[in-house]
C-alpha cells in the first residue's frame, strides 16, 4: 500500500517533469531575426548573391548559355543535346523551355538575396561603409534586372525583401520603362556610394567605375547616346585612377591565372577551380564550348559557332587565333577541327588556359571589360556628333591592342580610316564589338538593342541562318508557371 | 485513487465467494465461474506458491491470473484433497497437472474453459518412482500420424511414432509427462498417470481465435479484435534466407507492400501499408518493436511475430505517426524450463536473375557505323561481354545459434547471427552480425522487470548502382556494363583498364567500376529498452518502458586514380558519418474489470517522452599522391573540399488511451486517441489529438448461430479514426537563412548566406481519416478461414512544396495544402484443403489498393522530374494531377518511325526525317494560350500526356504447404499485376543515338531497306524526350520461394542429442514470368523511401535467383 501511495505521485511528477517545451533551437542554421548586427553580416548576404550569380543555373551555365546561343555567333553544335538549348537557339522555344525556368528563378534569387541584404542594412547605423553596402547590393539588383528586361519585356519588379510570398502572388507586370527607371536610380546611387577603386582590387566586386560603366551600357540600350557617352567617359577620364587599362596582349584576358585583379576588368565573375559544390562555383562553358574527346577538354559540344563564323572572320586577327580553335589533340595526335566530332571549330577562350576541371574552372568572366568601355564611348559619340577623331581614337586602341600578335606586332586590323560616315562608322563599331567581345555574352544584346535580327539571321551574309527569327524572338518567354500562378501576369510575350 | 483502497484487499475474491456462496445453494450442479476476460491479464502463465490450500481456492487464483474459466461438478470440488502448489510462471497445464496430483479428476480445456471431469477409469494406485512401458498411437482426424516426436519432459529421451502411428516407450516414470509434437501440430503434453496406453489425437496448429495478438501497448484475443490487423508468424519469416525482416514480410499479409528496389546486397525495401498516404514525406510504416516506436527491426530469426496495424482503430493509439500503418515487432524471449538450444544455418548459391540480349561485336560495328559512316575502323576488335566479366555466382550464408531457457524467476533468450552475402556483381558483399538478449525477471510478487539488447552491425562493400546521374566518371556499374562497347577488352597491354571512349565522353569499363570504387559502408545499431511492470491491484497495472536507440554510420568511399574518374583528380576520397540517437519513456497504465459476467472493460492510459538528435559530418579532398590511403588519409589529398554537418534535434510529447468495452462476448466497442506534441510542428499547432473509434459484432457467438455449427467465426467490424503523419523535418516552419557554400571572392571561398526559406508558423501534420469495415468468417472449426476488408483513406492537410512565384525569390513554400484518397479491398483467405497423414494449407492474399490525387495546390499539375541527370532532355517524366493516382509517368507518345513521304510534324528538337522518331501532336494552343485538346500540327510541349501508371492493379501472394510424414514442400509465389515501367536504362540504350551499345532490338533498327519496324534509325542528333516507347508492363508472377523439406525422425538423431532436426532445400526466385524486358520487374530507381518514384529504372542492380541448402536443429 505503502509503495503505491507513493509510487503514483511519483510516476505524476516524471510525466509532468517530461512535459518540456516543443520549441525548436536549429544550431547549425541561421534565423533572420536578430541576424543583421554588423556590416559583416551585411557583406556576407551580399556574397550570397555573388555564390547565386556564379551558379549554376545562372552565369555557371543556364543564363549566359542562353544569351550565347541566342545570337548569331554561337550554334548548337551536338544536335543530340538538350531540347532546350537547341530550342532557344533555333528561335523555337516555349513557356517550359528548361534553360528559362531555371535562369528565371535564378534571377529573382539574386534579386531577393540583394534586397535581403538591402534591407538587412537598415539595422545597421548609419555610415559610409552602410551607403557603400547597399550601393553594392543595388548594384547587383540592376544587374540582375538589366539582364531580365532585356530578355524578357516588362517583368513583375521586387524591391523589398519578401517576408511572405503570397503577397505578392497577385501583383502585374512592371513596364520596361519603369524598370529601367528603377535599374537607373540603383545604379545612380551605386555611383554615388561605391568606393572609387575595387575593394583590395577584386574585380568581382563592383566600384564607382563599375556603376558608371553598367549605366552607360543601360543608355546605350536605351538609346540615351548623351547619358552612355558621358557615362562611359568619365571612366576613361579617369581609367588611371579607377586602375582601367587594356591588357597588352589579347589572350592574357583569358589566362585564369591573370584574371584575378586584372586591370581591364572593370566587373568580371569570379571562379575558382576545384572548389564547386554543385551549383555553386559551378562553370560549365570550358564543357560547353569544348570538343568531345580532345587532350585538351573533354567537352560537351554544345556552344559551337557556325563553321561561317571562323571562316568569315579574318585569318590576320589576333582575336580569331585566340578565340577559336580550329586543331586539337586526340590521344596525342594533333587533328584538324573536320575531324572534331563536331567538325568545326570550338570557342577556346575558357579552356585553352584551363586550369581546374572542365566544370570547375578558376576562370573570371568578364561581364564588362575596359574595351568595351572604350567601344561604348565610340559608339555614343557617334551617334551624338558624328565619327569624329576621339571617337575612332576609341576605336583605334582597341585595334592597336589586337595588333600584338603574342609580343609582335602585326598591321591587322589597321586603324579606322578617317573619313569614315556616321552610318559606316556605326556598323564598324558593332563588327568590332562582334569580334572584341567575341564569345563574350555581349553579341545577342547587339543585335537586339540594334535591332539587326532580320538582317543577321536571315541576310545574305548571315552567319547564323534562322528561319524562325521574327521580331518577337528578341523577348523570351515568361514561364508557363508563373503566368499560371499568377494570371496578372498575362498576356505571356507575343509570339508564344 | 483513494476509492480503489478498500477493495484492494480482495475485491475479485468477494464477488466470487459470493458466487460460491449462490452455488452452494442451487441443485445444479454445473456452474460456470467466468471470471473476466481482459485484453491484458489473459495469461497463459500462472505463478502461484501455495501449500494445503483447497482445490477450490487454486482454482479460484488460477482463474483471477489467466482469465480460464472452470466448469466442475459442484461435488467433486467439495470432495478434493487439498493442494501443493509451486508455480512460477507455469504453462496452464502444469498448473493443472500440480492441482490434479493425487486427484481422481481429469481436465479438457476448450474456448478459454476447463472442463474438469472424474477420472473414467480408476486408475491403479501409483508411486512415483515405478515405472511403466507406455504403448499407443497418435493419430490426427485422418488416421495415423507418422513421424510425431514423444519425449518424456524433462529428459532427452523419447521416440517417434512409425508409420501408422504408433509407438511404444519403456521405462518410463510412471507419474512422468509425455511431450507430443509434429510440425503444423499443437503440442500436447499428457501425464502418464500409470497408463501404459495412451492414443493422442493431434490437432492442427491453426491460427486460434484464443491466440493472442499484440497490439499498440498490450495484447487482445484475436476474437477481441476490432481494428484490421494482419499477423506473421516466425514460420513465414525464416521461410528463406534474408539479408532483413522486412524482406521475409513480402506477399505475406494483405495490403502490406513489400518491393525490393535494387538488387544490391543489404539495400532497403519499400514497404507501404495500404498506399502512400504523402507525397512528399515519408510513407514508411512506423516500426514499433517490443513497444518501442521507431526502433531498429531485428534479424528474422529473432522475431516471435509480427502483427501489421492496418486501419485507424489499430493505429490510432500511435497518433501522429500512425498514417502509414504499424508494424509491430515482438522479438522472441525465454521460457522457463530446459535449456534449449537452437542452430540454423543455410548456404544459398545465386546468379543473376536474368541477362540482356545485347549486341555482340559485329552488329555493334554495323550499328555505330550505320549512325556514323567510317565511325569505326575495319579492324578486328575483341569481343567482351561485359555482363560475363562482371556478374558472378554469389552466395549466402546464415548461422543462427540461439540459447534460452531459465527458471521460474529469470528466462533468458540469447542470440547471435551471422549473415553474410557475397553478391553477384563482382566486389560486392554484405554482411550483418546481430545479437539479441532478452531478460524477463519475476523480481517480487507483483513486479515483473526486463531488459533486451539488440546490437548490429552491418558491413557493405558496395559498388556504384541506380547512380543519380551517369556519364564520365559517374557511371554505375550496371550502367557501364550494358553501354559499353564490346570491342574493347577488360585491360590494356600494359595490364592498365581500358576505357569506353567511343562516346567522346571517357568512360570506366565496368571491370575497373565494380572492383576499383571503394564503397564500404558500416552501420552500427544499438538498442537497449527495459520495462517494470507493477501490478498495483488485481485490476490495475502500470508498466513504464525506458529504451535507447543508438545508430552510427560511416560510409568510406575513395575513387582511385587508376580509374578514369578519379585520373582527372588524382584520387577522390570522402567520409560521411552520422549518428543519431533516440530516447523514450513511456509509462502507462491498464486498468481491467468486468461486471456481471456481462460488461467486460479494458482501459489503458498513459504518458511517453521520446526525444530525437541525429549528427551528420562530411569530409572530402582530393588529389592523392598515392591511392593507398584510400579514404583514410583525407589531409593527404592536396585539395581539400568544403566539409559540411549538421544536428537536428526533435522531441514528442504524447498522452494517450484506449478503451475496450466487450458487451456478453458479442458487441465489442473500441476508443484510442493520442494527443502529440511535437517539436517539429509550427509555432501556431504544437499539438494534434488523433482519436479513434471501433465496433465489432461477434455474430457467431449470438444464440441463433448455436444451429449452425458449420460456422466457427463471423466477425463484422467497422472503424473510424484519425491518424497523422509527422511530415514536417524539424526546421522547416522556420525562416532561415542558408549557408552557401563554395563563394569564391578574391580567389577564397567566403562566407556567404542568402534567404533559403520563409516562416510558415501555421505549418502542421498530415491528417489521414480512415473507415474500415471488415469481415472475418471462419467455417468447419476454421478449415477455411477468410478476412475481407474495404478501407477508404483520406489524407489531407498534405504537405506541399507549393511552387511560389518564382519572381518572389523563393522558389516553393511548404504549406498544408491538398488531399489523396487510398481505397483499397483486402482478401486473405486461408484453407486447410486436406488434413490427414498428408496434409495441405493453402494461404492466398490479395490486396487492390486505389491512389488518387484529391488536391494539389491551386489544382495545377506538379511536374516532376527524376531522370538521370546525365540523360539530358528528359525533363518532367512525371506528372502529379488531381483525379490519377501518384507517379504517373509523363511525356510524348511514340507513334513509331516515320516513313519516307510522311508528313513530318515541325516542333523544336523534334525530328523531321524517315526513320525518325514519329511523336503524336494531339494537342495546342489557340489565340489566348489556352490548351484545345486538338492537334494544331506541331509538335511542342503542349503535346505531352500521362503515358503509363507504376501502380499495381493488386498484388498478391500465394503459400501453399504440403506435408507428408516427415517431408513438408512449401510454395510461395508472390505477384504484381497492372503497373507500367519506366526504364531510363533502355531509354538509353535502345534510342539508337549515341555510342554505346544497345540490346539486340539494334538490328530491328529503320534503314531504308528495313523499314517495317517501330526501332527508329541510328542518328546522331536524335535528342532524349520522355516517351512511351520506353513504358512497359511490369506485371509479374514470381516464384519467391520453393523450399523442400525433411524433418529427421527422433530415432536417428536422439543419438546425438537433438531434439529437432530439419534439413532442407530451397529456391528462390527460380521462376518469374513477366513481360517486362529489363533485367528484373521488381525495381524502383531511387524509390525506395519516395512516393513519386515509383517503377522507375536506371542501372539497378538485378536481383539474384538463389538456390539454398540449410538445416534447423534444436538440442
Amino acid at each position: 500500500m505503502r509503495l503505491y501511495k507513493l509510487y503514483l505521485p511519483a510516476v505524476f511528477a516524471l510525466l509532468l517533469g517530461n512535459c518540456t517545451d516543443l520549441e525548436e533551437n536549429p544550431v547549425g542554421t541561421l534565423a533572420p531575426e536578430g541576424f543583421f548586427k554588423t556590416e559583416k553580416d551585411v557583406q556576407t548576404v551580399i556574397h550570397g548573391a555573388y555564390g547565386k550569380i556564379a551558379a549554376d543555373d545562372y552565369w555557371g551555365r543556364e543564363l549566359a548559355a542562353a544569351i550565347l546561343l541566342r545570337s548569331d555567333m554561337v550554334d548548337i553544335g551536338n544536335r543530340g543535346t538538350v531540347p532546350a538549348r537547341i530550342q532557344i537557339n533555333d528561335f523555337n522555344c516555349d513557356g517550359f523551355n528548361a534553360m528559362i525556368t531555371r535562369f528565371w528563378p535564378a534571377s529573382y534569387a539574386i534579386v531577393g538575396t540583394a534586397n535581403t541584404a538591402i534591407e538587412g542594412a537598415d539595422f545597421l547605423e548609419d555610415s559610409a561603409g552602410k551607403n557603400a553596402l547597399i550601393a553594392e547590393a543595388r548594384f547587383i539588383r540592376a544587374f540582375a534586372y538589366f539582364n531580365l528586361i532585356r530578355l524578357f519585356g516588362d517583368i513583375p519588379y521586387i524591391e523589398v525583401a519578401i517576408k511572405d510570398p503570397e503577397s505578392v502572388k497577385t501583383i502585374s507586370k512592371t513596364p520596361q520603362a519603369e524598370v529601367y527607371n528603377n535599374i537607373i536610380a540603383d545604379l545612380e546611387f551605386a555611383k554615388e556610394n561605391l568606393p572609387l577603386e575595387h575593394p583590395q582590387n577584386v574585380r568581382s566586386r563592383p566600384s564607382k567605375g563599375t556603376a558608371y560603366c553598367m549605366l552607360s551600357d543601360v543608355y546605350l540600350t536605351l538609346g540615351r547616346w548623351e547619358e552612355a557617352y558621358s557615362n562611359a567617359k568619365w571612366i576613361i577620364d579617369n581609367a588611371a585612377n579607377l586602375g582601367y587599362e587594356l591588357e597588352a596582349d589579347y589572350q592574357d584576358l583569358f589566362i585564369p591565372s591573370k584574371q584575378d585583379g586584372m586591370a581591364e576588368h572593370v566587373f568580371a565573375i569570379e571562379y575558382k577551380g576545384n572548389q564547386n559544390v554543385w551549383p555553386y562555383d559551378y562553370d560549365s562553358h570550358p564543357a560547353f564550348t569544348g570538343m568531345a574527346g580532345a587532350d585538351e577538354i573533354a567537352g560537351w559540344d554544345v556552344t559551337v559557332p557556325s563553321l561561317e563564323v571562323y571562316t568569315a572572320w579574318d585569318s590576320r586577327d589576333y582575336r580569331k587565333k585566340v578565340a577559336l580553335a580550329d586543331s586539337a589533340h586526340f590521344g596525342g595526335v594533333l587533328k584538324p577541327y573536320t575531324e572534331f566530332s563536331i567538325p568545326r571549330p570550338h570557342i577556346a577562350k575558357y579552356w585553352r588556359f584551363l586550369s581546374g576541371t572542365e566544370v570547375d574552372s578558376d576562370n573570371n568572366y568578364a561581364v564588362y571589360r575596359y574595351a568595351e568601355v572604350l567601344l561604348i564611348a565610340a559608339e555614343a559619340l557617334n551617334e551624338i556628333s558624328g565619327p569624329t577623331p576621339e571617337a575612332l581614337a576609341y576605336v583605334d586602341q582597341v585595334r592597336e591592342r589586337a595588333r600584338n600578335w603574342a609580343g609582335t606586332q602585326t598591321d591587322y586590323p589597321e586603324d579606322v580610316l578617317p573619313g569614315i560616315s556616321k552610318d559606316d562608322f556605326r556598323e564598324l563599331v558593332l563588327e568590332e564589338r562582334r569580334l572584341e567581345l567575341s564569345f563574350e555574352f555581349k553579341r545577342w544584346w547587339d543585335i537586339k538593342r540594334r535591332n539587326i535580327g532580320d538582317e543577321v539571321f536571315a541576310g545574305a551574309n548571315s552567319l547564323e541562318p534562322h528561319v524562325n527569327f521574327n521580331s518577337d524572338q528578341y523577348l523570351l518567354p515568361i514561364p508557363q508557371t508563373e503566368l499560371d500562378l499568377n494570371p496578372n501576369l498575362l498576356p505571356q510575350n507575343p509570339g508564344y | 485513487m483513494e476509492q480503489f483502497i478498500p477493495k484492494q484487499s480482495h475485491p475479485k475474491n468477494q464477488t466470487v465467494i459470493k458466487i460460491w456462496k449462490i452455488m452452494r445453494l442451487t441443485v445444479v450442479f454445473l456452474v460456470a465461474i467466468a471470471l473476466q476476460v481482459s485484453a491484458n491479464s489473459y495469461s497463459q502463465s500462472v505463478t502461484l506458491n501455495a501449500a494445503g490450500i483447497t482445490l477450490k481456492e487454486a482454482f479460484i487464483r488460477i482463474e483471477k491470473q489467466t482469465g480460464y474459466s472452470f466448469f466442475i461438478n459442484q461435488e467433486l470440488l467439495e470432495k478434493a484433497g487439498p493442494v501443493n502448489l509451486a508455480l512460477n510462471y507455469a504453462s496452464i497445464a502444469e498448473a493443472l497437472e500440480q492441482c490434479m496430483k493425487g486427484q481422481r479428476l481429469s481436465y479438457k480445456i476448450k474456448d478459454g474453459i476447463i472442463y474438469i471431469k472424474e477420472r473414467e477409469r480408476k486408475p491403479q494406485s501409483i508411486r512415483a518412482d515405478t515405472t511403466v512401458d507406455v504403448s499407443g498411437r497418435v493419430s490426427d482426424v485422418n488416421g495415423g500420424l507418422y513421424g510425431v516426436s514423444i519425449v518424456v519432459q524433462g529428459t532427452t529421451r523419447g521416440t517417434i511414432t512409425g508409420p501408422d502411428g504408433n509407438y511404444s516407450i519403456s521405462d518410463v516414470p510412471a507419474d512422468a509427462v509425455l511431450v507430443f509434437s509434429f510440425i503444423g501440430m499443437k503440442t500436447q503434453m499428457i501425464r502418464i498417470s500409470g497408463r501404459s496406453n495412451i492414443d493422442v489425437m493431434m490437432e492442427e496448429e491453426t491460427l486460434g481465435l484464443e491466440e493472442l495478438v499484440v497490439v499498440g501497448y498490450g495484447q487482445m484475443k484475436k476474437s477481441d479484435l476490432t481494428g484490421s490487423v494482419s499477423s506473421v508468424t516466425a514460420d513465414e519469416l525464416m521461410a528463406y534466407p534474408t539479408s532483413q525482416a522486412l524482406q521475409a514480410l513480402q506477399g505475406r499479409a494483405a495490403g502490406l507492400h513489400v518491393q525490393a528496389t535494387n538488387g544490391d546486397p543489404g539495400s532497403a525495401y519499400k514497404i507501404r501499408i495500404r498506399g502512400a498516404s504523402s507525397v512528399n514525406s515519408s510513407s514508411d510504416p512506423l516500426i514499433v518493436v517490443d513497444g518501442f516506436p521507431g526502433a531498429f527491426m531485428p534479424a528474422s530469426e529473432d522475431i516471435a511475430s509480427i502483427e501489421i496495424l492496418k486501419d485507424a482503430s489499430a493505429t490510432a493509439i500511435y497518433g501522429s505517426r500512425g498514417a502509414n500503418g504499424v508494424i509491430l515487432v515482438t522479438t522472441r524471449s525465454g521460457e522457463a524450463g530446459q535449456t534449449r538450444i537452437e542452430f540454423n544455418t543455410s548456404y544459398s548459391a545465386q546468379n543473376v536473375v536474368k541477362k540482356l540480349d545485347l549486341l555482340h561485336t559485329a552488329d555493334f560495328v554495323d550499328y555505330i557505323n550505320d549512325m556514323t559512316p567510317g565511325k569505326m575502323d575495319d579492324v578486328a576488335y575483341p569481343d567482351t561481354d561485359w555482363q560475363d566479366k562482371v556478374f558472378q555466382q554469389g552466395n549466402v550464408q546464415n548461422y543462427q545459434l540461439s540459447l534460452s531457457g531459465g527458471s521460474e524467476q529469470a528466462r533468458y533468450y540469447i542470440s547471435g547471427i551471422l549473415y553474410d552475402q557475397k553478391g553477384v556483381i563482382l566486389d560486392s558483399r554484405f554482411k550483418r552480425y546481430s545479437i539479441l538478449s532478452s531478460v524477463d525477471l519475476e523480481v517480487a510478487k507483483n513486479l515483473k522487470a526486463g531488459v533486451q539488447l539488440l546490437a548490429s552491425r552491418d558491413l557493405r562493400n558496395g559498388t556504384v548502382t541506380q547512380e543519380w546521374s551517369g556519364g564520365a566518371g559517374q557511371t554505375g556499374v550496371i550502367s557501364a556494363t550494358v553501354l559499353s562497347e564490346p570491342t574493347i577488352p577488360v585491360y590494356n597491354e600494359d595490364g592498365t583498364y581500358t576505357t569506353s571512349k567511343l562516346t567522346g565522353l571517357e568512360r570506366d569499363n565496368p571491370v575497373a567500376i565494380a572492383k576499383e570504387t571503394v564503397i564500404d559502408n558500416v552501420s552500427d545499431n544499438l538498442q537497449a529498452n527495459f520495462f517494470g511492470e507493477y501490478q498495483i491491484v488485481p485490476n490495475l497495472k502500470f508498466r513504464s518502458t525506458f529504451g535507447a536507440q543508438y545508430r552510427s554510420s560511416r560510409d568510406g568511399n575513395y575513387l582511385p586514380s587508376s580509374m578514369f574518374g578519379g585520373r582527372s583528380v588524382n584520387g577522390r576520397g570522402y567520409i560521411n558519418s552520422g549518428r543519431s540517437t533516440d530516447i523514450i519513456n513511456e509509462n502507462y497504465f491498464t486498468f481491467d474489470k468486468e461486471i456481471n459476467d456481462v460488461h467486460d472493460f479494458s482501459l489503458m492510459a498513459g504518458y511517453s517522452y521520446q526525444s530525437f538528435k541525429s549528427e551528420f559530418w562530411h569530409a572530402q579532398s582530393e588529389n592523392f599522391i598515392s591511392d593507398a590511403f584510400s579514404y583514410w588519409n583525407l589531409g593527404g589529398g592536396s585539395i581539400a573540399k568544403a566539409p559540411s554537418s549538421s544536428l537536428t534535434e526533435s522531441t514528442l510529447s504524447s498522452f494517450y488511451g484506449r478503451v475496450n468495452y466487450i458487451l456478453s462476448d458479442r458487441y465489442l466497442i473500441t476508443f484510442n486517441a493520442r494527443y502529440d506534441g511535437s517539436s517539429r510542428f509550427a509555432r501556431n499547432n504544437k499539438w494534434a489529438f488523433f482519436p479513434s473509434g471501433a465496433i465489432a459484432w461477434n455474430i457467431a457467438q449470438e444464440s441463433f448461430m448455436e444451429g449452425v455449427p458449420q460456422v466457427s467465426q463471423l466477425k463484422l467490424r467497422a472503424s473510424y479514426g484519425m491518424t497523422g503523419n509527422q511530415a514536417i523535418e524539424p526546421y522547416q516552419s522556420l525562416a532561415l537563412l542558408g549557408t552557401l557554400p563554395s563563394v569564391v571572392n578574391n580567389n577564397s571561398v567566403v562566407n556567404a548566406v542568402a534567404p533559403q526559406s520563409d516562416a510558415n508558423d501555421n505549418l502542421t501534420w498530415e491528417s489521414t481519416v480512415q473507415a474500415d469495415v471488415g469481415i472475418d468468417l471462419g467455417l468447419f472449426d476454421q478449415r477455411i478461414s477468410l478476412t475481407a476488408d474495404y478501407y477508404h483513406k483520406k489524407t489531407t492537410d498534405l504537405l506541399f512544396s507549393m511552387p511560389l512565384p518564382k519572381y518572389s525569390g523563393y522558389s516553393s513554400m511548404l504549406k498544408n495544402i491538398g488531399a489523396m484518397l487510398n481505397e483499397g479491398f483486402e482478401f486473405n483467405v486461408s484453407t486447410v484443403n486436406v488434413e490427414g497423414n498428408f496434409t495441405w494449407v493453402t494461404d492466398l492474399n490479395i490486396s487492390r489498393n486505389r491512389n488518387e490525387i484529391l488536391e494539389l495546390p491551386d489544382g495545377r499539375d506538379i511536374f516532376v522530374n527524376v531522370s538521370p541527370g546525365h540523360l539530358v532532355g528528359i525533363n518532367n517524366s512525371q506528372i502529379l494531377r488531381e483525379g490519377q493516382p501518384m507517379g504517373q509517368f509523363y511525356g510524348y507518345v511514340y507513334d513509331g518511325v516515320y516513313q519516307e513521304g510522311d508528313d513530318f510534324l515541325p516542333g523544336g528538337g523534334f525530328e523531321q526525317v524517315a526513320g525518325g522518331e514519329k511523336f503524336r501532336d494531339f494537342n495546342g494552343k489557340d489565340v489566348n494560350g489556352k490548351l484545345t485538346g486538338l492537334p494544331d500540327g506541331q509538335l511542342n510541349a503542349d503535346d505531352r500526356t500521362i503515358i503509363g501508371d507504376p501502380n499495381p492493379d493488386f498484388t498478391w501472394g500465394l503459400n501453399n504447404t504440403f506435408k507428408y510424414k516427415g517431408f513438408d514442400l512449401n510454395i510461395f509465389f508472390q505477384g504484381s499485376q497492372g503497373n507500367d515501367l519506366y526504364s531510363f536504362m533502355l531509354l538509353e540504350m535502345e534510342l539508337m543515338s549515341g555510342y554505346n551499345n544497345s540490346t539486340v532490338r539494334a538490328l530491328d533498327r529503320w534503314t531504308p531497306a528495313h523499314t517495317d519496324t517501330d526501332v527508329p534509325a541510328a542518328s546522331t542528333s536524335r535528342s532524349k524526350k520522355s516517351s512511351s516507347r520506353f513504358v512497359y508492363d511490369g506485371s509479374y508472377i514470381r516464384m519467391k520461394n520453393i523450399s523442400l523439406g525433411y524433418t529427421l525422425p527422433e530415432s536417428f538423431i536422439r543419438g546425438a542429442g537433438m531434439s529437432f532436426a530439419r534439413i532442407y532445400v530451397s529456391g528462390q526466385n527460380l521462376l518469374t514470368i513477366t513481360d517486362y524486358p529489363g533485367y528484373d520487374p521488381e525495381v524502383s530507381w531511387f524509390g525506395a523511401t519516395s512516393n513519386i518514384n515509383l517503377g522507375l529504372d536506371y542501372g539497378s542492380y538485378p536481383n539474384a535467383k538463389s538456390v539454398t541448402v540449410g538445416a534447423q536443429i534444436r538440442f
